[in-house]
């Protein structure tokens, strides 16, 4: 017997089913299904406005699709809301970086946390006792996730004066701290060079392993996919056109078309 | 050379995540509480305490309310005025039902009134931001100064539609009305803000200031990340309201001592309290005493300050140059340094802290 709402590893953590996006005219995503696992790194490839990150976006809420079903640890959902996502255990970072700019590296990653803190608003007014303890609790989490990543030399600098590459590692700490289960990363790699890359290559495997959080990893450079995931949907046009393993994919016809003449 | 922090070593979280963990912080932190607490008082001429102490400290008040939401929050309002006369109107009110019960008390309870009429517009601002909602609680502003004129109730049916501010005792001491010294008014004044500003310093340092931060600098992951954006929002705006309740409280019974209200709180407070944290620091505390400081006192400066140095300035010159040397710094602060008088503050402590050697 398991506890409701929890999955085990190799077993469908999220389904989408047949999920239909539009923006007035435009068809961002048409008809779309797949599934991830619990545990694996999913790898969501496909040419620029492809629907990688709109397909995010219905995952976790902040876009409404008109057609389709998400399934979340069990329970299905005509969609989802952010605020469920969130507590639910989704957490993602984002295509341009989306930090907190006016915050420092230690505060953006204690915000990570704030679903985790209860402490009351009287409790906060005094700053003691028990609104102390727990803000000391959830800061030796974020020390640890600081020390992880290794940020610590930019613990107290605001987000907005580091280089970007840093940044995009900030962000990727700040979605550990939610802890979460499922973890959406749309392009974490975009605009690095190339000792950056591996870096984050390493981290994202990293967490993989030690925390066993599920990945789904939107990324350009074929190379990382293949090395990274564990399995590969393609989209085109919001269309799914491939789905399966990175050797799988790279062999199929369609997927080549997609990609022929694109220097990736 | 004086302000390093070489040979302090945080042994704890707790002592890192102190509001002030350099020592010479701390240090000047007494400083003033002791020149506020004992020097002022027993040094400072009554026209000081009274016009240009006790404004401040209600500036002050108001201004880190105002920044509370426009600062940390990043929703601007143009109702300050008119949240702060919710809380005089409020205490005049609470006085008059139950005189027994201590103005201090009715103080603070009249922030809970402006807090909720603050929730109360605060509302739209899950759907708007930026402009219109500056454009919504412009209409609070109008909508309340109108209430304030055209409801006698709230100012007790007297012909003049002025506010009389009643004598009210603390220990038999005469702390409002006309038999209270400037003294009492302004240690009343000074307790409540050193409080609030206390208070206010821990919301902003906990899970609830940086959740107001992050719908500031990035909405979207904010709520991606569980921040709920419309209780976020509202909480600012309930605590925002609050403080500058009670600043409008304090204002006509601690530093007017009555008058007709809805003149004084007027649009152009609103946009006073707005200048003082601009050029305070938008999103800092201690730069909305540097800006209530200089607003503050700029007009005294003028008329009195000038003239004893030799500059001979007449009143309504003097007015003339107090508008346009705060239209300039405005204009200076928003283009140069939007972080405002706190970051130049800022940024001199850290050149203090690596003197003499630059790097
Ligand atoms: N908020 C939006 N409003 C209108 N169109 C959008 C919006 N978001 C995405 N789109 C459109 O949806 C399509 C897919 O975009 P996107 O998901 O960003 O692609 P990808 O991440 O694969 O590059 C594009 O044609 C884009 O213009
Ligand atoms: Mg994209």
């Amino acid at each position: 017997m398991r506890a409701p709402g929890t999955v085990a590893a190799g077993e469908t953590l999220l389904a989408v089913e047949n999920v239909s996006l539009r923006f007035g005219g435009v068809k961002a995503i048409t008809d779309v299904s797949f599934d991830i696992r619990k545990g694996e790194i999913r790898a969501i490839i496909g040419p620029n406005g492809a629907g990688k990150t709109s397909m995010l976006n219905c995952i976790n809420g902040f876009y409404y699709p008109q057609e389709g079903r998400i399934t979340f640890k069990g329970e299905t959902r005509r969609r989802m809301r952010p605020y469920v996502a969130a507590s639910q255990g989704i957490a993602r970072t984002f295509q341009n970086v989306a930090l907190f700019k006016g915050m420092s590296t230690l505060d953006n990653i204690m915000a990570g946390r704030t679903l985790k803190m209860n402490r009351g608003f009287f409790w906060q007014l005094l700053r003691y006792g028990p609104a102390m303890a727990e803000e000391i609790e959830h800061r030796k989490v974020v020390e640890e996730i600081i020390d992880f990543l290794q940020i610590e030399h930019i613990r107290k600098v605001p987000v907005g004066k580091l280089p970007y590459g840093l940044q995009k590692r900030v962000e990727l700490a700040r979605a550990l701290a939610m802890e979460p289960e499922l973890l959406l990363l749309d392009e974490p790699m975009a605009g690095m060079n190339l000792e950056e890359k591996e870096d984050m290559c390493r981290f994202i495997l990293d967490v993989n392993q030690q925390y066993g959080t599920t990945i789904a990893l939107i990324e350009h450079d074929m190379g990382v996919v293949m090395d990274l995931s564990d399995r590969v949907v393609v989209l085109e046009y919001g269309r799914k056109i491939a789905d399966g393993t990175p050797e799988a994919v790279k062999r199929d016809q369609r997927v080549i078309d997609a990609y022929l003449g694109v220097a990736h | 050379m004086f302000y390093r922090e070489t040979g302090q070593f945080k042994t704890s979280y707790q002592a890192d995540m102190a509001v002030f963990p350099i020592r010479q912080d701390r240090i000047g932190l007494a400083l003033i509480l002791l020149a506020a607490f004992v020097v002022i008082p027993f040094f400072g001429s009554d026209f000081i305490i009274s016009s240009v102490m006790i404004p401040f400290l209600v500036f002050s008040l108001a201004a880190i309310g105002l920044n509370i939401l426009t600062g940390y929050t990043g929703l601007i309002s143009l109702g300050t005025a008119a949240f702060m006369g919710v809380g005089a109107y409020a205490c005049y009110k609470l006085t008059t039902f139950f005189p027994n019960i201590n103005i201090i008390v009715l103080i603070l309870v009249s922030g809970l009134f402006s807090a909720a009429v603050g929730v109360l517009f605060g509302l739209p601002s899950l759907r708007i931001k930026g402009f219109y909602l500056a454009v919504a609680t412009l209409a609070a502003q109008f909508f309340l100064q109108w209430c304030f004129v055209r409801v006698p109730w709230l100012f007790n049916y007297n012909a003049s539609g002025a506010i009389e501010v009643p004598q009210r005792t603390l220990f038999d001491i005469p702390i409002t009305g006309a038999l209270a010294s400037p003294e009492t008014r302004y240690f009343v004044c000074l307790g409540l803000v050193v409080v609030l500003t206390w208070f206010a310093s821990n919301l902003l340092h906990g899970r609830i200031g940086r959740s107001w931060m992050a719908v500031r600098d990035m909405d979207i992951a904010a709520e991606l990340m569980g921040i709920r954006l419309l209780n976020t929002k509202l909480l600012a705006f309930a605590v925002s309201s609050f403080y500058c309740g009670v600043a409008g409280a304090m204002m006509i019974f601690l530093w007017y001592g009555g008058g007709e209200a809805a003149d004084v709180f007027s649009i152009r407070l609103s946009f006073n309290i707005l200048f003082m944290v601009i050029i305070g620091g938008l999103g800092s505390l201690v730069g909305s005493f540097f800006g209530a400081a200089f607003l503050a006192s700029l007009p005294t400066i003028m008329k009195f300050g000038l003239p004893a140095i030799g500059v001979p300035l007449a009143g309504a010159t003097a007015e003339h140059v107090t508008f346009m040397l705060v239209g300039a710094l405005i204009i200076f602060f928003l283009i140069v340094e939007p972080h405002g008088l706190a970051r130049l503050w800022q940024i001199g402590k850290q050149k203090l802290r690596t003197w003499p050697f630059p790097y």
